[in-house]
């Protein structure tokens, strides 16, 4: 057996992972931001609060404040993303967890709309409003209460 | 089923005078869905069935080697929103129970109205919340396993009252809280050897609560109830029984792991506990999950009727079980799981297998039980 054969195996595939990680442009992914309305008084959220406005888990932002989350559509990717790093559950761990909520009785889920934009809109309208967005799509009729 | 027709009625009565309440909001008035599990399993074990859930009167074993009654269900659900304070929910559920057939059966129909967004009350047919896991035990795709850990939700066969409860959620810095209090009475036959009997229970009261604190889960409950399955405990005519059960969880879940515990300790005319303890990781699609359960033998009150022979049988079914399972998502709103289990008999214990000829010694034995499900939502 050649001892030093491994290390060079390791040494490749480091190599390709290093091109790999070049060869992906900064920036390409995009970042989810959790918003409010400019016209709101909540200046920021904790990752933990934030779950439990969107699992429906309470009513009221951490102040008392009515809170009305709103979802993006099912597949979309910032959708994801924002499950996935905030609440920190898959696609399939979240339909079992609204199964488990609808059935029960317990609750709904949030109002669904189709894409960045019109949850912006939605938000910037509704001072109770608090959605996430594509960083990218931030604008002065929303406030970033959370970058995750 | 009179009841679940008042509750229907009162549906109808809301959904008439709701409409216009319910035209404001961005929500529909209802969610209609279901879920469902189509499950075989076989059991080593020839001379005894082996079955989950004390409702159901055969299984795989000695009934038949393989078999789909098990865990094999299908429900339809209609959670509706009438106004920000009342709702209502119905489930017809469609299992393998007594009789032999899949007969659809109103699991949960029930009115709740909310006081505030954190008090409510609930009037009607309702889920009975004795473990962390027990209102949507039915409810495959919510859940790893096949079915939740027999030796602990086996201990309580009432899955649902008749009656109300009330509801206080609150917060108090990152904790989460909700307590229930519970008042009503069951109706459920079950086949728990030596006797087939109907468990009628009165008196029904419990109080449920559950704490959360980002991923942990606390849960403690306290229930009691009068069961008028006096004879069958202690030889005696019509005499009734007090059920008591406490009962507590924990539970972690970060996202990419998992690990659970559940504790029983039910009293009626004996004394018994029951513990299991299970863990899993999600590897992508993949959930492998590890699970050990066990329950203990009865022991007698001293203050209660000295027992039948049907009793001391009832209470010595000490088993424990190794199950090793995974679950794959492999695809939307749908599972496919297999799981293996180990189950050990204890001395003097049939454990919990239904059906095993008077004859049969099978006390001690290990067997296996293998078994394949997939759950859907829709």
């Amino acid at each position: 057996m050649d001892s030093v054969k491994p290390h060079g195996i390791l040494r490749n595939c480091l190599k390709l992972l290093l091109l790999a990680m070049a060869a992906i442009p900064a920036g390409a992914q995009a970042a989810v931001v959790v918003i409010v309305s400019a016209k709101s008084p909540i200046t920021s959220i904790t990752a933990e609060q934030t779950a439990r406005i969107f699992l429906g888990k309470t009513t009221s932002f951490p102040d008392d404040g009515d809170a009305l989350p709103i979802d993006l559509t099912e597949g979309n990717a910032i959708r994801n993303e924002f499950y996935s790093k905030v609440i920190h559950k898959n696609p399939s761990q979240l339909a079992a967890y609204w199964a488990k909520v609808i059935f029960t009785g317990i609750g709904r889920p949030p109002i669904e709309l189709a894409n960045n934009e019109a949850v912006r809109k939605a938000v910037a309208k509704n001072p109770h409003a608090i959605g996430y967005i594509d960083k990218r799509d931030v604008n002065r009729s929303v406030r970033v209460i959370l970058e995750p | 089923m009179t009841k679940a027709c008042y509750i229907i009625a009162v549906l109808g009565i809301f959904a008439g005078i709701a409409n216009a309440d319910a035209a404001g909001t961005d929500q529909p008035m209802f969610i209609f869905g279901g879920f469902g599990s189509m499950g075989i399993s076989h059991s080593s074990m020839g001379s005894g069935d082996y079955v989950p859930d004390s409702s159901i009167p055969s299984g795989p074993g000695r009934t038949a080697a393989w078999s789909t009654t098990n865990d094999t269900r299908i429900a339809g659900n209609v959670a509706a929103q009438f106004t920000p304070k009342i709702s209502a929910l119905l489930q017809i559920d469609s299992e393998y129970h007594s009789g032999n057939t899949y007969q659809p059966e109103v699991e949960w129909a029930h009115v709740k109205y909310a006081f505030t967004p954190e008090a409510s009350i609930r009037v009607g047919r309702l889920a009975l919340p004795t473990f962390m896991e027990a209102e949507n035990r039915d409810i495959g795709y919510t859940y790893a396993w096949i079915h939740p850990p027999v030796e602990v939700y086996r201990q309580e066969p009432i899955t649902n009252s008749d009656g109300f409860d009330v509801t206080y959620r609150s917060q108090v810095g990152e904790w989460g809280n909700s307590i229930k209090a519970l008042y009503g009475s069951a109706m459920r036959q079950t086949y728990a050897s030596p006797i087939p009997s109907d468990l009628t229970s009165r008196n029904l009261w419990g109080i449920f609560d559950t704490a959360e604190y980002g991923s942990t889960t606390i849960h403690a409950a306290f229930q009691q109830r009068k069961t008028d399955s006096g004879y069958m405990l202690t030889g005696q005519g019509e005499t009734q029984v007090t059920d008591r059960d406490l009962s507590a969880g924990v539970q972690y879940d970060p996202g990419d792991w998992f690990m659970m515990s559940e504790w029983i300790l039910r009293e009626s005319t004996y004394k018994t506990s029951a513990m299991y303890v299970s863990g899993g990781y999600r590897i992508q699609k993949f959930t492998p999950y590890l699970t050990y359960a066990q329950n203990s033998s009865g022991s007698f009150l001293p203050d209660s009727p000295p027992p039948s022979q049907d009793a001391i049988m009832l209470a010595n079914r000490e088993q424990s079980t190794i199950s090793l399972g995974m679950r794959w998502d492999f695809m939307k709103n749908t599972d496919l799981k297999l799981q293996f289990d180990q189950v050990m008999l204890s001395a003097n214990s049939n454990g919990y297998l239904e059906n095993v000829p008077a004859n049969a010694t099978l006390f001690g034995s290990t067997f296996h039980v293998i078994s394949a499900v997939v759950d859907f939502i829709f």
